[in-house]
This record gives structure tokens, sequence and C-alpha cells, in this order.
């Protein structure tokens, strides 16, 4: 039986735990912006709030970029991510759905080899794949880092796939015995129920792709108005570190990932709340 | 209902693709046939791509170089494309390897041979016969590195080489007098020595007496076997040499150096950044002057001296960046035109006010464009270098050749290895690579 | 497994249409990555010339190469110390926002942070902390009276990137088991409860046997990324031109095809890599068969 100073108890232990998890995960993060209001000489010191607080460092990499390339780099990550975001969960669900709920023959064979193209680094795929994209004369334009996000993708569709498999069957008999066809039984029953991991794919997929440098690098002009924000910070921070001015290293660092940090507040209210009220709806 | 929404997102992922269409460079890397601009000659536009590696201020003055050009040049269009080191690579690999290279590009003088020997290359020989004189103006050690029987397959663009930079500061507060010009490896020890404090007490060691990266051969280790007599590999690039009796000298006092702790380990080094002298960090590093602008903006008062003097004399290392041609470019003579440019004088002066490289025309030079760049440093020490520079090797498999000796070597430098024994192990391997290349 | 709807009649079309785009995927992927690169290791490529045809002098290069053992062995280390690690602590994160207690949605945000950022941006972070001299932990360990410890030393530069790769994965096994345990219907623990049985025996009676479907995705998702590790390890143990304290697969392979001009042996590398993730796929699919549990 569970009584309530039980209950207090259990609750209380796993607030410590999770806090003491908590402080492990965003230490990095407020030391990042610690470390980027700081002067240098003191970029080392170890007080959590810096004194004295300075911008200078901001000012100091702003003025590096030439002429307000953040925007252009900000713009340019973000479609490029937004696109191939939506294009993957489509396509992912589809093929998961087709997996998972549909018999065809060939099915386990075909997942197999599908699974079987996560197994090779981006690294070496990287040749191949450009000299596919250059038949299709490709080279030059934003196509080749958009347009396989609309060809499906192992991990989406994996992703997906289990989470399919865990939605009770008889749903789907209900459904079909009211005459549901496939498409019908995949965009009104399965999409809606699938909240969580549709989320989960569209947060992964869009913060692969934003994090992604080496594709933007082969793909894209390195010019600082055409190509995305990894490698324009890219550009920048060999410099930096050469010479440890880890004040304005850590400033960059912070560009580059606040305009992530930013969406990912807006949208995990819809996103990761949704992972909570979809058990409810069950 | 829900097929609308399905709808709706297939119309916006479409616009935006269109905007992803639309919004990108114009033409893919060789000839555009633009339309001729109004009042030109009869020439029609061609628009090259020239890749190269460097810092973001480069980028900086290599587009008034190319501004420059344009000017004078207005039916050939250059778009310089820069990266750092390692993006450049990276990037170049997969622009050739997947039948896209660029125009022209630049080239690391020691991996020069792995690029000519495959066929990558223009030979600009008959650009250069068509100039008469072109090469006169050169500094003849920096051509070296990109001929060959048949031709130049490249051309220095500006070249580096080593000195020892000091921290006035540091030495003034420590009350040490500064590096003499014909100071000796042993004296390099003890002033290294002396230079490496603990400044506050808390047995940590805040002040390193000398800073080199013990990777590449380039900053350090090559100039010290030369200078006690050593080589590095044999002329014919068939036998790896570091293992010889003059070498592991320099290699003794190198490692002597670490022991005292006035070098630090690799390790340690990460900690600072990657570049203890402009930390300030260490007292002494040996450089070359791509690191000046970085120091001057970091505020350092410093001076260079001459690399030490050893048993067999004094020894540099000389290297370069140079320009190539890509061998399947659809505009050679418009990359000639550019290279020509940015190695006439004009060019070079521009070049020169970046005051990260030394120009290769020998009356650049030794002209104020040089000369009195910006920071009180004595800029004629690293032309005189080149009496007693040594150019850095050139051979085919060069980049695995370093990169087995220089992670053969780095747990010596970790201090988890013994440094004969670790030679002896990774002289082979190295002979292996250059066994394979041949 | 034998579960599934049968097309009916015209529904083969629909079939169809939900594959197409991944069908494309697949004959791209399949030959831009696996044949590309199956071919590409019996050839001898140098990126310029034409490959030239080697037979298997690539995969006997593999044996004798020091340099890609040593990169081989540290990847199966790694990722022997990386997979566990985090299944078990993102599944334990997981089961305890699963509980209702106020500030849910906080933890699950700050929980979730480490995953959203580039690792290029918080490896440099991670690089400070990790100093000798200067770092925070060491700070933190000698404030406390312990002895400081070499993180980015040879000794203990595995588990130090280890750690901070963990940390980084954390968040996103946290989703996918969250997402997973959302989907266990209360009213199984209400019964359970009913029935008198403890918070032990309900997580070890209904929570782990429903989420084996996740469970199995994280694992095999965390194994792929072990193998294929690079960015963190890149950052922080990084020596001279694309030397590593702790070298792992993805180096050597990098170093061969764009430092090297040996697309071939990279290529073979690459082959003995995807083998390896093949083999441990494999195994795991045998788990799924016994051991993981759909509704």
């Amino acid at each position: 039986m569970k009584s309530s100073s039980q209950r207090l108890i259990l609750d209380f232990i796993t607030y410590i735990l999770l806090a003491i998890g908590a402080v492990a995960m965003i230490l990095p993060f407020i030391w990042m912006m610690s470390v980027s209001l700081r002067l240098p000489a003191n970029q080392f010191s170890r007080e959590i709030i810096p004194n004295p607080l300075t911008w200078q460092n901001y000012v100091e990499l702003w003025e590096k970029l030439p002429d307000q390339a953040y925007p252009y780099l900000l713009f340019n990550s973000l479609k490029i991510s937004l696109l191939t975001l939506i294009g993957q969960v489509l396509t992912c669900a589809m093929a998961a759905f087709a997996f998972a709920v549909v018999k065809f023959r060939g099915r386990e064979l075909l997942f197999a080899l599908l699974l079987a193209t996560l197994m090779i680094p981006s690294q070496v795929s990287l040749i191949p794949d450009f000299i596919l994209f250059k038949y299709m004369n490709l080279i030059g334009t934003q196509w080749p880092l958009i347009l396989p996000a609309f060809w499906g993708g192992a991990f989406g569709t994996f992703l997906l796939r289990q989470y399919f498999l865990t939605i009770p069957r008889d749903l789907v008999d209900a459904a079909r015995m009211d005459g549901a066809s496939l498409w019908d039984i995949f965009w009104r029953i399965y999409m809606p129920l699938s909240r969580p991991a549709i989320a989960a794919l569209a947060i992964f997929s869009f913060k692969d792709t934003w994090n992604d440098l080496l594709h933007p690098l082969v793909y894209l002009p390195s010019d600082m108005h055409q190509t995305t924000m990894t490698v324009g910070l890219a550009f920048f921070q060999q410099q930096l570190q050469m010479g440890g001015k880890f004040t304005v290293l850590m400033a960059g660092a912070f560009l580059s990932i606040l305009p992530l940090l930013i969406l990912f507040f807006i949208a995990q209210r819809q996103f990761i709340e949704g992972i909570a009220l979809s058990g409810v709806k069950r | 209902m829900k097929t609308k929404l399905f709808t709706l997102i297939l119309v916006a992922c479409l616009l935006l693709a269109a905007c992803g269409g639309a919004a990108t460079s114009p033409a893919p890397a060789s000839a555009t046939q633009a339309p001729t601009q109004p009042g030109a000659g009869a020439a029609p536009a061609v628009e090259i791509n020239y890749m190269m590696f460097g810092a973001p201020e480069e980028l900086e003055v290599w587009q008034k170089v190319v501004d420059d050009f344009h000017a004078a040049n207005p039916n050939i269009k250059v778009k310089v494309d820069v990266s750092d080191w390692d993006s450049y690579w990276t990037k170049l690999n997969t622009l050739v390897a997947g039948g896209n290279p660029p125009d022209a590009f630049a080239m690391d003088a020691p991996l020069f041979l792995d690029w000519q020997s495959r066929g990558a290359l223009l030979n600009l020989k008959p650009y250069i016969d068509q100039t008469p004189g072109f090469l006169d103006g050169f500094y003849p050690q920096t051509l070296k590195a990109y001929e060959l029987p048949d031709g130049y397959y490249g051309l220095p663009r500006d070249f580096q080489t080593i000195v020892v930079f000091y921290n006035k500061e540091m030495f003034d507060a420590a009350g040490v007098p500064y590096p003499s010009p014909d100071w000796t490896y042993d004296d390099l020890r003890q002033i290294a020595k002396k230079m490496t404090l603990d400044k506050d007490g808390d047995g940590k060691i805040d002040q390193y007496g000398f800073y080199a990266d013990l990777w590449d051969m380039e900053l350090f280790w090559s100039e010290a076997i030369w200078a006690f007599g050593g080589e590095i590999v044999s002329t014919d690039h068939t036998k790896t040499l570091i293992g010889e009796p003059n070498a592991r000298k320099a290699w003794e006092l190198i490692d002597s150096m670490l022991k005292d702790g006035s070098i630090p380990s690799p390790a340690t080094a990460g900690e600072y950044g990657e570049d203890l002298f402009q930390s300030k960090v260490a007292a002494m590093a040996p450089i070359g002057h791509w690191a000046v602008p970085g120091y001057v903006g970091a505020g350092i008062k410093m001076g260079v001296a001459p690399m030490p003097v050893g048993p067999s004399g004094r020894a540099t290392s000389v290297n370069s960046a140079g320009f190539v041609v890509s061998k399947d470019s659809k505009n050679p003579e418009a990359a000639w035109e550019f290279i020509k440019f940015a190695l006439s004088e004009a060019g070079q002066k521009r070049l020169a006010e970046l005051g990260f490289a030394l120009p290769v025309l020998q009356a650049v030079a030794n002209s104020p464009s040089y000369l009195q760049q910006s920071g009180e440093l004595d800029q004629k020490l690293f032309l005189d270098a080149l009496e007693y520079a040594h150019m850095k090797p050139v051979f085919r498999g060069y980049e695995e050749w370093a990169s087995v000796v220089g992670d053969g070597l780095a747990p010596v430098w970790d201090g988890a290895a013994e440094l004969n024994p670790t030679l002896d192990e990774v002289v082979p391997q190295a002979d292996e690579i250059l066994a394979q290349n041949q | 497994m034998d579960y599934g709807l049968r097309p009916l009649g015209r529904e083969r079309l629909w079939l169809w249409g939900l594959l197409f785009p991944t069908l494309i995927g697949l004959a791209f992927g399949t030959i831009g990555s696996l044949l590309a690169t199956l071919l590409l290791s019996f050839f001898s490529w140098d990126l310029i010339a034409p490959p030239r045809w080697a037979g298997l002098a690539n995969y006997i290069a593999l044996v004798e190469n020091d340099a890609y053992l040593k990169a081989f062995t540290n990847t199966i280390t790694f990722t022997a110390l990386y997979v566990p690690g985090v299944v078990i602590f993102s599944l334990l994160v997981a089961v305890l926002l699963n509980r209702k207690i106020r500030g849910v949605s906080l933890f699950r945000t700050v929980y979730f942070l480490p995953t959203v950022t580039s690792a290029v941006a918080t490896a440099l972070v991670w690089n400070m902390f990790y100093g000798k001299d200067t770092g925070l932990l060491n700070f933190t360990l000698e404030s406390l009276g312990l002895a400081p410890v070499c993180w980015l030393c040879r000794e203990n530069a595995m588990m130090s990137v280890v750690i901070v790769n963990v940390w980084g994965a954390i968040g996103e096994g946290m989703i996918i088991f969250l997402a997973g345990l959302t989907a266990i219907p209360r009213e199984y623990y209400e019964a359970a409860t009913v029935d008198g049985a403890s918070n032990l025996q309900q997580f070890f009676k209904i929570t782990l046997p429903l989420i084996t479907p996740s469970i199995f995705f994280q694992t095999l998702i965390s194994a792929i990324n072990a193998f294929q590790a690079y960015d963190y390890i890149y950052m922080l143990t990084r020596r001279g031109q694309g030397d590593s304290t702790v070298p792992v697969a993805v180096f050597s392979i990098y170093r061969n095809a764009f430092n090297f001009f040996k697309m071939g042996a990279a290529s073979a590398q690459a082959i003995q890599l995807a083998l390896l993730v093949a083999l441990f796929m494999g195994l795991l699919f045998i788990f799924e068969r016994r051991y993981v549990v759909y509704e």
C-alpha cells in the first residue's frame, strides 16, 4: 500500500537525484555563458558570475564577421533545417507505417537493408553522394542538403516503426471493420497517436541538420552569405582556438547554439508537453 | 480536416524549397558565358574560382587583391573561397574527387608532390615561357619546391621561415637577458629553464619557457635535427633518417627540455589553446610570420631571434604556400592571369600588407611594404633566415609519413614512452610509407 | 514476426506510395554509401586518377596497419563503455521524470539541453573543465582535498571522452524512453497496485517488459553512434594534424580518405566497421525476437 509518507520520501529522493543530474547537465552552458562575459585575463577564474562583467567578447566576434553575416548564416541554417524536418517526418512516418502495420513480401529484408545504410559513417559516403549529385547537376545549389530528407531515413523510420508497433492492433482491426483505407488508418489513427515519437523525430532531425558541418561545407560556397552557421563559425574558431582566446571562443560557441536553444524553448512546450498528454489520452 | 493540414504542409514545403533553389550561388564552378559588360572588349566574361585556406583576416585582403585584379581585367571575375585548414582539405578533396575542382587553389608545399604526381595539376611552364623573366624576381629557394624536370606545376605564393619569438615583458620581469643572435641550443635550454616559473606559488607551472608544436616538424624538430648535423629523409626519399645518431642528439635535447618542464606536454598545451605564446603562457616560441598578426592583436611586446646554433651550425625551415591550377580547369588562361597578378609587385605589395607571410618577390620583400608593416619587429630577420634555411621536405606520401612520425612520437612527449625505443619503432614504420610511395 | 494488415486490391498502390520516397532514398543510399564503399574497398583510389583494382589488398592491410588496429580497439572499448552508460542513465532519468512530480517539464528541458546543442560548441567548455592545471573539475577535486586528475592524458582520455559523450546523449535517450513510458496505460499500474504489488515489482514486471521496444531501439542507435563517434573525441583529444590520444575508427577512416589519398583503404575500414555494426545489429535482433514485447 502506498502511504502518503512513502510517496513523499520517494518524491524527495527523486528530486535529489534529478537535481544532481540537472546540475551536471546545465553547468557547461552556464559556464559557457560565464566565460563569454569575462575579461580575457580572467578566463580561468573560478567564479560563476564574472566580475567585472563585459560584453567585449561578443563585440569582438561581431566585428570579425563580415558585413552582417550572422543573419544570413541564421537564415540558411533555419531554412535547411526546417525543410529537412518536414521531409523526414513525412517520409519516415509513411515508411514506418508500411513496415509496422502492413504485411508485404520482403518486408523484413527491406527493413534490414534500410538499417544497413546507417552503418557507413557519413564521411565515407560523402564522396559517392557528391558524385551522384554531380550527375544530377545539383552542385552549387542547396538541393543536395534538402533532397535526401525527402527520401526517408533509417533513423527516423526505425524510431517511428518502434513506436507504431506499440499501438494496439485492435484499433486497426476496428477501423478496418468500419471500412477505413490504409491511408485513413495511417493519417487518422497512427499519426495523431504518435505525437511524442513524431515530436522526438522532429527535434532530432532539426538539430542534426542544424549542427551538420560536413555537408554544407562541401556543397555550399564558403561565402558567409550563402553558407550555414556551422561552417561560418568553424572558420573563426580555428584562429581563436590557436590563441587560447577562450572568452571569445565561448562567445562564438554560445552564439552558435543560441538559435537552437531559443527554438527549443519555444517548441518544447508544444512537443515535450505532448508526451505527457498523449499518455493520458490512452 | 486532416487532409487540409497535409496539403498545407506540402505547399509550404514547396514554397520554401523553391526559395532554396533560387537563393543560392548562381552558377557552377567553371566558366559562365555571362553577357558582356557594356563597353567592355570583345572577350566574354569569365568566372573562375580560387580556393584557399586561411584566417578571416586573410579573406579581407584577398578580396582587395581580387578587386584590384578585376579593375585591371574587367572580363575576369574571381570568386575567393576561404576556409580554415581542416575544412579546406575536406572540401578540396571532395570537390576534386567529385569531378568539380576549383580553377585555382592553394597548396601547402610539402603536399605538392602528392597532388602533382597524381596528375591533378596543370603545368604552368607554357604560360611562364610566354612571360620571359617572370621568375627572375623570385627568391630561388621558394621556387625549388614546385620545380620539376618538365616545368612548374605550381608557383609559390608567399613563404615562411621559422624564427624564435620571445616575450619581452616576461624576460624583463624575470630579469633574464634577451636571447642573443649567436645563442646555442644549450643556451636555449638554460634560458627556457630560467623562464619556466610558478609565479603564484601554488605548485603548478604558470609560465613555460618554450612552447613548440612537436608534431609538425616545421616548427622545431626539423631545425634541431639539421642543426645537429642530421637529415630528415634521404635525398631520394627512400630512407627515413630521423633515427640516425646526429638526429638522435637533437631528439635528446628536445626530450631533456620536456623533462626540465620548460616545454609543456601536448596535453598541458591543449589546456591553454594551441599557441601558448599567443595566450601569454610561454616566454618563447619558434614559429613563422603567419603568427604575427595574431600576436600583435594579442598585444604582446615581442622580439625575434634567429634559431639557435647547433653543433653543425644554424638551421631553420623554409616553407611556402603555393598557387596551383587544376588540370581540369575550364579557364586555365584566366586562372593564370589571376596568379600572374597576385605574383606581380602590385599583388605582392597588397599581400605584404596582410603581414601573414613573406613576399616571394625580392623587390617587394626589401621594400617598405614588407619591412615597415605594423608591429615593431625586426622584419629583416625573417628574410635573412633564408641564408641558413633548409627546405621543408616534399615527397609523395608526406602526410601519411608525417602522421606515422608525429603520432608515433606523441606518447614520448606525453611522458608515456621512452624516446630511443620509440624512435626504433617509428623509423621502420615511416620507411614503410616511403616504400609504398616510390 | 507475423503481424500486419494485408493490403486489399487497390491498396497495393497506397503501399507503394507510402514506401516510394524511402525506396528512392534506399537506392541513393545503397548506391551512395553501401555499394560505392564496398566497391571502392576492392580498389585503390587516390581521389584524382581513376581507381585501380586492388583485390583484397586493402583488407589484408587492415590487419597489418597498426594505426587502424589501435583505432579499431579503441572504438570497441568506447562502445562497450558508452552504450550501457547511455541506456542505463537515460532510462533512469526517464523513469524518474515519468512520476507525477512538480517541475517535471523544467527538468525535461534541462536534461535535453546537451543533446540539442552542437558537440563542437560544448566540447570547448568540456575542454576547459578537463584542464589539468586550470580546469574546473580539478579545482573541485582539490578543494575537496582530493588529488587532481589528468583527464585528457593518455591513461584517462578514454574515460573522459566517454563521460562527455554520455552526457551529451542522455537527453536523446530520455526522450525515447519517455515516449515509450507514456505509452504504457495507467490501468496496468493501477491494477497492479490494487493487487498489492510494490513499486519495484511494478517496475520489473510492468515497466521493463513494456519498454523493451524502446530499449532495443536505444541500444541499437547508441551502438551505431558509438561506432561512428567523432565530434567530441575530435575536439577534446586532437593532437597535431588529425592524430588523437584516443583515435577511433572514424579518425582513421577520415584521414585515409582525406589526408592520405587512400580512399580504398578508408572504404575497407568502413566496411569492416559496418560488418561489426551489422554483427551487433544481428545479435540485437535475435534479442528482439526473444525479449522484446510488442502489444
